[in-house]
């Protein structure tokens, strides 16, 4: 207890024996609590609590905090509660020491009954607990105790359930239990009681027979019993059976039972009779053609669209995998009458088959070899053949050559237009009567030409008799083809009596043509000279128009073609107009006759020195000046007329040279190359050569203008109106600027100052606003 | 069995005998019962927590007791 309290005692002696024995109370109260019965304290509590009620008068205080520490509640706190106030509680409410109110245990479960709560529990704490003095020890857990405690329920259980089951089973009798089978004595007695009820039932079949008999019902009784035997099962039954095997499969004298196939019971199918043996045999035979493995996808696989029977099988995609859904197709055959089936109309059918098949055609090819590079023997005969063939072929094409050989010596001789013409040109240099004579010759060359129309048409013909005069040869070559050789013959027959009446009438024709020449030899000039020959680069020149420079290097040798022409044209133009002829007409013509003429004049003249042709005045001028000065090689001309187009065939109108001949492409081209002699004399001269541009007014342009008026000039639009303007204006100050003198204003005042000054005489000149005051301000210069 | 002292501090302080199960509500009926005021009008606290009616009073005393109950 509290050093307090102590305190108190020393101070109160007189209540130190009531105090002690408090005191033990206290203790002997505590020990109560700490026992499990509480029970036991009520009287003792009562006996404190009017203790106190006596002592409360004149300890007041003192024993409140007495009563509080005698409670023992360590929940409770110090509460002064007034005397007065405590007193008058009392009576309502019991009160404890310390001041509070509490019931009694009875009284609160009056209370609690009126309000309908439980009873209040006591002791329930201190259930187990032992006492302080005789202290209980807890059980201790033993892991090991309890797993055996487990397995023993385990155990007991299972053999409860044992039990249970057993006493269930219990009461079913099993097989083995049967005691008749073990027991033999029962089962000859069972066999001897079923022996003895088939006695008795023999005997009272007996009896009813008896009966019968005497009744007069036996007749019926085997009727039906006929009956049943009629309706035996008889291989006559057997008509329309079906057995499931191929007729084949059945051996003639060997005996083969067949039964009813296993079917559903409620599959209502015919009846098909099957031999197990066979059915295991054609299993077999399946399963060994499965493990074949034969590749099911055949792409290229030949099908025979045609049946056996020549009728067309249809057919189905993916035909292999028909046998897996629609099921096995087993072949089967039925029975005729009595069972027998001997498989007749199979053979019959198979042997219609046969027939068929040996009818067939078929319309394979044989398969396709590659060629071998050699003959076989049988082949080596058919080869001499072709040989000869081939030396045919030569042959002709020997002839074909020797027929051009012919047509170019015709050529050479005779070359159109031009060559005439050129003839024509050396007749009139000549006499007319030589020129004739030339005609007579020409004609004799060729006298089946004596109408020369054209030179196609003459051509054409040319042809034909070429390949006629060619002919005797011939036959001399192709002996070997006898047809041959007669139709050859034939021809040349042919050909003997034409040439015949050809050299009849030459004589005449001959006449004829010199006559007609005679009569009128310009009128046929010009039939002979309207074949005009163009060719690009005379068509080109002819649109340039007049070019100073062209053939003056004189490596041209058509212009003498085209001069020719010109030439011609202007031969008709002759007799209607003299004057035209000097005209240069977009083209600068030369009278190459009257260039000709004009050395030969000189020559005729005799002078020494040759009269200077003008060059200027056209190019043939040109050209005799560079030829009489040696620049030009009159030699290399020649080369080069040589060269020039023979097989160009002037025709009836005009031909395009360049599109005529391909073999003369080539020469012509060298013609055009170039002047490959070099002017000696020249040698030295390295000319300056510069490109200069002048605009209208005759100003020399800078390359940047140049190159302006160029653009404008090709894209046929200037510039706009302010820029001319502004460069117009911009000339204009240039030009000023160039004219200003250095000496000089632009305003020219330095010569008006002179001016003045020698108009006034005066080695000065007055500068003044106005003239009034002119003596004032003076400058002397 | 358990006893809860309730002090109003206004002179009221009894201590209620009841059981563990009891709840709030019915000590506030027993409360009322000793000391005669309204169980309606009764507040429980403890310091400041003021505990409810269906709370019981096994509930609160795991560990701590409503030791201090404002009437």
């Amino acid at each position: 207890m509290g050093s307090s309290k102590k305190h108190k005692e020393k101070s109160r002696d007189k209540d130190t024996e009531e105090r002690r024995r408090e005191h033990k109370k206290h203790r002997h109260k505590d020990r109560e609590r700490d026992a499990s019965d509480r029970d036991g304290t009520r009287d003792k509590e009562k006996r404190k609590r009017s203790r106190s009620r006596e002592r409360s008068g004149r300890e007041g205080r003192e024993s409140r905090s007495k009563g509080e520490r005698g409670s023992g509640e360590p929940r409770v706190k110090k509460e002064k509660v007034d005397l007065g106030y405590d007193e008058s509680n009392a009576e309502p409410a019991p009160q404890s020491a310390s001041g509070d109110a509490s019931l009694s245990i009875e009284e609160t479960n009056k209370l609690r009954a009126k309000l309908g709560l439980k009873p209040l529990e006591l002791n329930e704490n201190k259930k187990e607990l032992g006492t302080k003095e005789e202290p209980l020890v807890a059980e201790t857990i033993n892991p090991v105790l309890i797993k055996q405690q487990k397995e023993m329920r385990e155990k007991l259980a299972a053999m409860k359930e044992k039990r249970i089951q057993n006493q269930k089973l219990g009461k079913v009798k099993t097989l083995a239990d049967d005691d008749w089978l073990d027991d033999t004595s029962a089962w000859v007695e069972k066999s001897r009681n079923l022996a003895k009820e088939k006695e008795m039932a023999e005997k009272r079949a007996k009896l009813l027979e008896e009966m019968d008999e005497e009744f007069g019902v036996s007749s019926l009784v085997e009727e039906e019993f006929a009956q049943s035997k009629k309706d035996a099962y008889t291989s006559q039954d057997l008509k329309g059976l079906k057995v499931q095997h191929k007729v084949d499969s059945f051996n003639e004298g060997q005996t083969v039972i067949l039964t009813l196939q296993d079917k559903g019971v409620l599959e209502e199918e015919e009846d098909v009779l099957v031999n197990v043996g066979l059915v295991d045999k054609e299993k077999a035979e399946k399963n060994v053609e499965l493990k074949k493995k034969k590749p099911d996808y055949k792409p290229y696989e030949e099908e025979e669209s045609v049946d056996d029977m020549v009728t067309f099988k249809t057919h189905s995609v993916l035909s292999k995998y028909d046998e897996e859904i629609e099921g096995e197709k087993k072949k089967s055959f039925r029975l005729n009458t009595g069972g027998f089936a001997d498989g007749e109309r199979e053979r019959e059918i198979q042997a219609m088959r046969e027939a068929l098949r040996n009818q067939a055609q078929s319309l394979e090819m044989p398969s396709l070899t590659i060629a071998s590079e050699y003959y076989t023997p049988q082949e080596m005969v058919g080869f001499k053949k072709t040989k000869r063939r081939v030396k045919k072929i030569r042959k002709r094409e020997k002839q074909t050559a020797a027929d051009e050989l012919q047509l170019d010596d015709t050529r050479s001789t005779d070359f159109g237009s031009r060559t005439r013409g050129r003839g024509r040109k050396q007749a009139d240099e000549d006499v007319v009567e030589i020129k004739e004579e030339e005609e007579e010759q020409e004609e004799s060359r060729l006298p089946q030409d004596i109408p020369q129309m054209s030179d196609d048409i003459r051509m054409a013909e040319m042809e034909i008799s070429d390949e006629d005069d060619f002919t005797p040869p011939e036959p001399a070559v192709l002996e070997e083809d006898e047809a041959e050789q007669e139709l050859q013959k034939q021809l040349e027959k042919q050909r003997k009596l034409k040439q015949k009446q050809l050299l009849k009438d030459s004589g005449e024709k001959v006449a004829q043509q010199i006559k007609v020449l005679a009569k009128d030899d310009p009128e046929n000039d010009p039939e002979k000279r309207n074949n005009i020959v163009f060719n690009a680069t005379s068509e080109f020149c002819r649109t340039l128009g007049d070019i100073p420079t062209y053939g003056l290097s004189g490596n041209r040798e058509d212009q003498e073609d085209i001069m020719d022409f010109e030439q011609e044209e202007e031969k008709e133009d002759a007799g209607d107009s003299d004057s035209e002829m000097d005209e240069n007409v977009g083209w600068s013509t030369v009278n190459l006759d009257e260039e000709q003429k004009q050395p030969d004049f000189s020559t005729a003249s005799a002078t020494i020195l040759d009269e200077e042709p003008i060059v200027n005045s056209g190019l043939a001028n040109a050209l005799l000046l560079c030829k009489n000065k040696g620049l030009l090689d009159t030699q290399m001309q020649k080369v080069a007329r040589v060269r020039a187009p023979k097989g160009a065939l002037p025709n009836d109108n005009y031909c395009i040279e360049d599109k005529m001949g391909f073999d003369d492409k080539y020469s012509r081209r060298e013609e055009y190359r170039g002047f490959t002699q070099d002017f000696k004399e020249k040698d030295s001269y390295k000319p300056d050569v510069k490109i200069e541009y002048v605009d209208e007014s005759g100003r020399k342009l800078t390359p940047k203008e140049a190159f302006r008026q160029l653009s404008h000039r090709f894209h046929g639009k200037g510039s706009g109106k302010m820029k001319t303007e502004r460069r117009m204006k911009k000339l204009e100050e240039e030009a000023l600027l160039k004219k200003m003198s250095s000496s000089d204003t632009p305003l020219g005042t330095v010569a008006l100052l002179q001016e003045k000054q020698k108009s006034q005489k005066t080695p000065y000149i007055v500068l003044s606003g106005s003239g009034k005051s002119m003596n004032a301000n003076t400058i002397t210069k | 069995m358990i006893e809860v002292v309730c002090n109003d501090r206004l002179g009221k302080k009894v201590r209620v005998k009841c059981n563990s199960e009891d709840s709030i509500g019915d000590l506030k009926k027993l409360i009322a019962a000793q000391t005669g005021t309204r169980y309606d009008k009764i507040v429980l606290k403890k310091w400041y927590t003021i505990f409810k009616d269906h709370v019981t009073l096994g509930d609160l005393h795991h560990g701590k007791s409503p030791d201090s109950l404002g009437l």
